[in-house]
């Protein structure tokens, strides 16, 4: 009875062929990097958070004494005061006009407030070459702050020499022969070093970059600046 | 005539003795309060040296969630912020910055990342004649076609911090894959910029702004660009 098939009781060892076990140790190694790569990488870069609210302020040096503590709220009020009007005395006051020079848009303002947006041209970063000589001129529109120094109706435009140069003609010698009536439309705002902002003939072109630098507008907005800006107002141009 | 005398001499005396009395002592200012007046004057201090600089400068309010270019006090284009949050780059999960200090001090030279390039053209003027020459005048792209807007740019600023603007992730006008890659290249970007030996934003604002806007800012925003955070006030 003791020719019980089989002979050995207990655990039977699997002998596989040895290329099958590398291939599992292989494919366990690789997967193993890929998660670790993975895992790694996920916690890799930036991680964001909400915006910390109510920060925690550091208390300034308190005097022990009530008397000394009351100076010093005094003295905090009073540079309070003293820097609040300081930054007010710099805003501009009242009407002001924006010039966004890269997408072309003129915004008149008051206190903050937008009241119209008006599509304009500005410089168009051109350089005109003289034929002939070194000369050359950028046509860019300034960035700052300018104030409207006059504004005059029906302006004539005193050709200046690259206007020439671009139409490929000769410099005049009569000075009367600069003299140009239509072309800066209804109105002209003077700003300073030469810059205005005026009307134009080519409203076909209002919303691209195309001038010499000046601000040109539109007839109906050019009106709505002439009515709601007076000399003196500022202009900034971004 | 009598009754008449008689409560005036007593309301000038009762006048009298209040005047004489020393007047009740105000009352003790708490810590929060003059810590409350020291962080404001800090932050008009910091406005105003902005305000009397030459530079233009951004002023970002997480409590009121503007975004305001500004030039010397002057509001120029504000911009809604729809969301805010603070990155820090981290390496297999360990952080690598502090994230406190950005708020409340002047960050300065901000610069976009990718540039928005000026594409100068330069042109000869045609010899000059008495008649003139009729020169072919192009008409120029428009800002919209000259300056293309990444999806997701920085403005980067002297001293680590950064400012990563994105649109809202509902913007249907990007497609799946589109979405995807962006989200990769993006990743990847991020790994990169963290695990260098020295990262390249210790701290990075991620505000999200409207299409429009984030557009709008992209084109409009003048080189060297200042920033101040303001913290959130009580």
């Amino acid at each position: 009875m003791d020719d019980v098939y089989p002979p050995h009781r207990g655990v039977s060892v699997i002998v596989k062929p040895p290329g099958r076990r590398i291939g599992v140790v292989v494919f366990a190694l690789f997967a193993s990097i890929c998660l670790t790569t993975f895992l790694a990488a996920r916690g890799t870069g930036y991680t964001y958070g909400p915006a910390p609210h109510g920060a925690a302020l550091t208390p300034p040096q308190l005097p022990s004494d009530p008397a000394a503590s009351r100076k010093l709220l005094a003295k905090l009020a009073a540079q309070n005061k003293q820097f609040a009007t300081a930054l007010d005395k710099l805003s501009p006051a009242g009407t002001y006009v924006v010039v966004d020079q890269t997408q072309n848009r003129l915004y008149i303002m008051n206190d903050d407030k937008i009241v119209r947006t008006a599509v304009c041209s500005a410089g168009s970063g051109m350089v005109l070459k003289a034929s002939g000589s070194s000369k050359k001129w950028v046509f860019d529109t300034p960035r700052g702050v300018f104030k409207v120094r006059n504004k005059i109706s029906n302006p004539i435009w005193k050709k200046p020499d690259w206007a020439f140069a671009e139409e490929g003609k000769t410099l005049p010698t009569n000075p009367a022969d600069r003299f140009e009536s239509g072309t800066l439309g209804k109105y002209a705002l003077y700003l300073e070093d030469g810059y205005m902002i005026h009307g134009t003939l080519y409203t076909r072109l209002l919303g691209r970059s195309v001038t010499h630098g000046c601000i040109r507008l539109g007839p109906e907005d050019l009106q709505a600046v002439w009515d709601a800006v007076p000399v003196g107002s500022s202009v900034y141009i971004f | 005539m009598r009754t008449g005398i008689l409560p005036a001499v007593a309301l000038a005396a009762a006048t009298a003795v209040a005047a004489a009395a020393p007047p009740a002592p105000a009352p003790t200012p708490t810590p929060a309060e003059l810590a409350r007046l020291t962080l404001q004057n800090d932050l008009l201090q910091k406005q105003l040296e902005l305000a009397k600089a030459k530079e233009f400068y951004l002023v970002l309010d997480p409590q009121a969630q503007t975004l305001t270019l500004m030039f010397r006090a002057a509001l120029l284009q504000q911009y809604r912020v729809e969301a805010l949050e603070v990155g820090v780059p981290r390496v297999v999960y360990k952080t690598r910055t502090d994230v406190s200090r950005w708020e409340g001090r002047i960050w300065e030279k901000g610069t976009l990342d990718p540039a928005r390039e000026l594409d100068r053209v330069e042109m000869q003027a045609p010899p000059p004649t008495p008649e003139g020459t009729e020169v072919e005048v192009k008409v120029p792209q428009t800002p919209e076609e000259k300056y293309p807007v990444p999806p997701r740019y920085h403005i980067r600023f002297a001293g680590g911090l950064s400012i990563e603007v994105r649109p809202p992730d509902t913007d249907s006008t990007r497609g799946f894959w589109a979405r995807l890659g962006e989200s990769l290249s993006a990743w990847f970007a991020d790994a990169k910029a963290a695990s260098q030996s020295e990262p390249t934003d210790t701290v990075r604002l991620h505000v999200v702004l409207s299409k429009k806007d984030a557009e709008s800012l992209y084109r409009a925003l003048p080189p060297d660009t200042k920033l101040l955070a303001l913290p959130p006030r009580s």
